[in-house]
């Protein structure tokens, strides 16, 4: 990697940097598929807890006696748990934020003051390439359950839904490494925030409807989860999938999500700079 | 090595174990006092997630008013069963047995089985996690306000019946995570103990009647004879507000002394075929 950088240096550029963190996603790409039974388990022991889910809804469904629970019928409940397994595929981040609260307690981000690398756009392009093999690893087993469970789904026909369903997952993996990339950075003023960030994580999981969709809440409860930016994590994309939402909800939805993108990747950006210069003035 | 840590640890009354428990504890809350900050927030952390869980519970509830025969304040009371067990396995059990690999593949295992005595008590309860400690507390207040609210006399025969399921429950747990931990004396690194666990955990987390659909039947009875996690949870809650059964009673208390004994013989086999890792 190192023999590329010189020329680099002298003329980064916009194709140069390119070039750059691409290599950068190759060379992660190379490394994460060394540990391919592992994630392949891995995958297979998530979805057993499905079964659980599967068997109490229906309970659920059964007892309260109503084809529809707030519009959601039991299949869709179900198939809706399914999906938002593939809507936190894209935005879950594990590790980002206390690997970057990590490296900055124990000093080695100041690589990132010497070399001529970004540290928010190295990370991207590690995670993009993390994500990327996870994603082709386990579309088999995916694959495979979701033609095991094909009676829970009624797939919609028209193309503009799986376009905007595959934009809202790749914005979920954007919103979700920037946000996660913020929540990493509070490791520039506080020593230790892992049990921070496991009851953030915590809270996350349920404000991004992973749990149940957020529309079961009821009224303002909901209404309130639907105006978060978690909701983009996990139920937006999944909504979108099960053909629930008008095309101009989605298109709303997608343009907000985008908003969320843009304000933190400016609070990144300015904690990143904020939090540099505070490292550097206590660096030795 | 075993065999002789074995011989002067039988010649130890139960008395000394139970002082050792106690020190054990001591040592733990001293060890877990000294990081105040971080004592508060994995107890915050647990109150949160307990928030999640009864706001799933309330929003469940407010659709429908039975699961498979259970209604509001029986499931309730469950729930406090399920969190109650959750708790105890993770103040007692969980940490050592997942400390238990690191021993392994450090080695400092070896200073465990020099000890005058019993390696599988000294393994299991070393360290008591008293942050999951308050679970128990918040799963028994639940399970009081689902029995108040059910209003129904609760007899002498359905405590014992809980008390006993609920000890059979636990043993089950626990059989389940020594098994676990005990593989990693063969294969080094066992990550996916963790994993493992999770999934025998969300086994036991709805009540075991939800399986009688067709076709879940077969994993019904799987986890009822052979692996028995259905019946953790389940069956000291049913003794306790629904039907006491004594045929699944029965068979509790047999599977949880079974499990025992299978768990300390893959225990046993374990440490035996355990090498240092000096060399």
């Amino acid at each position: 990697m190192s023999s590329v950088e010189p020329p680099l240096i002298a003329s980064p550029g916009f194709m140069g940097s390119l070039r750059k963190y691409l290599r950068i996603f190759r060379v992660s790409l190379v490394e994460r598929l060394a540990y391919r039974a592992d994630f392949l388990l891995g995958t297979v022991l998530r979805f057993l807890p499905l079964v659980t889910s599967v068997l109490l809804w229906s309970a659920v469904y059964r007892g309260s006696g109503n084809d529809t629970i707030e519009g959601y019928t039991c299949r869709q409940v179900i198939a809706y748990l399914l999906l938002v397994h593939v809507s936190r595929m894209f935005s879950s981040m594990p590790g980002l934020a206390s690997g970057i609260a990590r490296d900055i307690r124990e000093g080695t981000v100041k690589r990132y003051l010497v070399q001529p690398l970004d540290l928010q756009a190295h990370l991207l392009a590690y995670r993009a390439a993390h994500k990327f093999a996870y994603i082709v690893t386990s579309a088999l087993p995916y694959g495979l359950l979701f033609w095991l469970m094909g009676g829970y789904f009624d797939w919609p026909r028209e193309p503009w839904i799986w376009a905007a369903w595959l934009a809202s997952l790749i914005l979920g993996f954007f919103l979700g490494f920037l946000m996660e990339f913020v929540l990493g950075l509070l490791g520039f003023w506080f020593l230790e925030i892992s049990s921070f960030l496991y009851l953030v994580n915590t809270v996350s999981f349920f404000l991004s409807g992973h749990l149940m969709p957020l529309d079961l809440f009821g009224g303002r409860m909901a209404m309130v989860l639907k105006e978060l930016p978690f909701q983009y994590l996990a139920y937006f994309p999944a909504t979108v999938i099960l053909g629930r939402e008008t095309p101009g909800a989605v298109m709303n939805g997608l343009l907000v999500e985008i908003a969320w993108c843009l304000v933190f990747l400016v609070v990144g950006r300015v904690a990143l700079r904020l939090g540099l210069r505070r490292f550097s003035a206590f660096g030795g | 090595m075993t065999g002789g840590g074995k011989d002067i640890g039988g010649r130890r009354g139960l008395g000394s174990y139970f002082r050792l428990l106690g020190a054990f504890g001591r040592f733990s809350l001293n060890r877990e006092l000294a990081f105040r900050g971080n004592f508060l927030m994995k107890v915050l952390l647990e109150v949160v997630w307990l928030g999640i869980l009864l706001l799933f519970f309330h929003t469940i509830f407010r659709n429908t008013s039975r699961i498979e025969g259970w209604n509001e304040y029986q499931y309730l009371f469950f729930l406090g069963c399920y969190y109650a067990l959750e708790g105890l396995i993770e103040t007692l059990f969980l940490e050592n047995c997942v400390e238990f690999g690191e021993l392994v593949r450090t080695g400092n295992l070896d200073f465990f089985l020099l000890k005058p005595i019993d390696e599988q008590f000294l393994v299991s309860f070393r360290h008591i996690d008293w942050s999951t400690a308050p679970k128990v507390v918040i799963g028994g207040a639940l399970m009081g306000v689902g029995l108040w609210e059910l209003g129904e006399p609760v007899t002498a025969g359905r405590i014992a019946g809980f008390v006993v399921a609920l000890l059979s429950g636990m043993a089950l747990a626990y059989s389940f995570l020594l098994i676990l931990a005990s593989t990693a004396i063969w294969m080094v690194r066992n990550q996916s103990l963790m994993e493992l666990w999770w999934l025998f955990s969300s086994l036991m987390r709805y009540p075991r009647d939800i399986y009688e659909e067709p076709w879940a039947v077969m994993i019904q009875k799987v986890f009822t004879f052979l692996l028995p996690a259905l019946l953790v949870v389940s069956v000291p809650a049913e003794a306790m507000v629904r039907v006491l059964d004594s045929a699944i009673l029965a068979w509790t208390v047999f599977a949880g002394l079974m499990m025992l004994g299978v768990s300390r013989w893959v225990f046993r086999r374990a440490i035996r075929s355990y090498r240092s890792a000096s060399s």
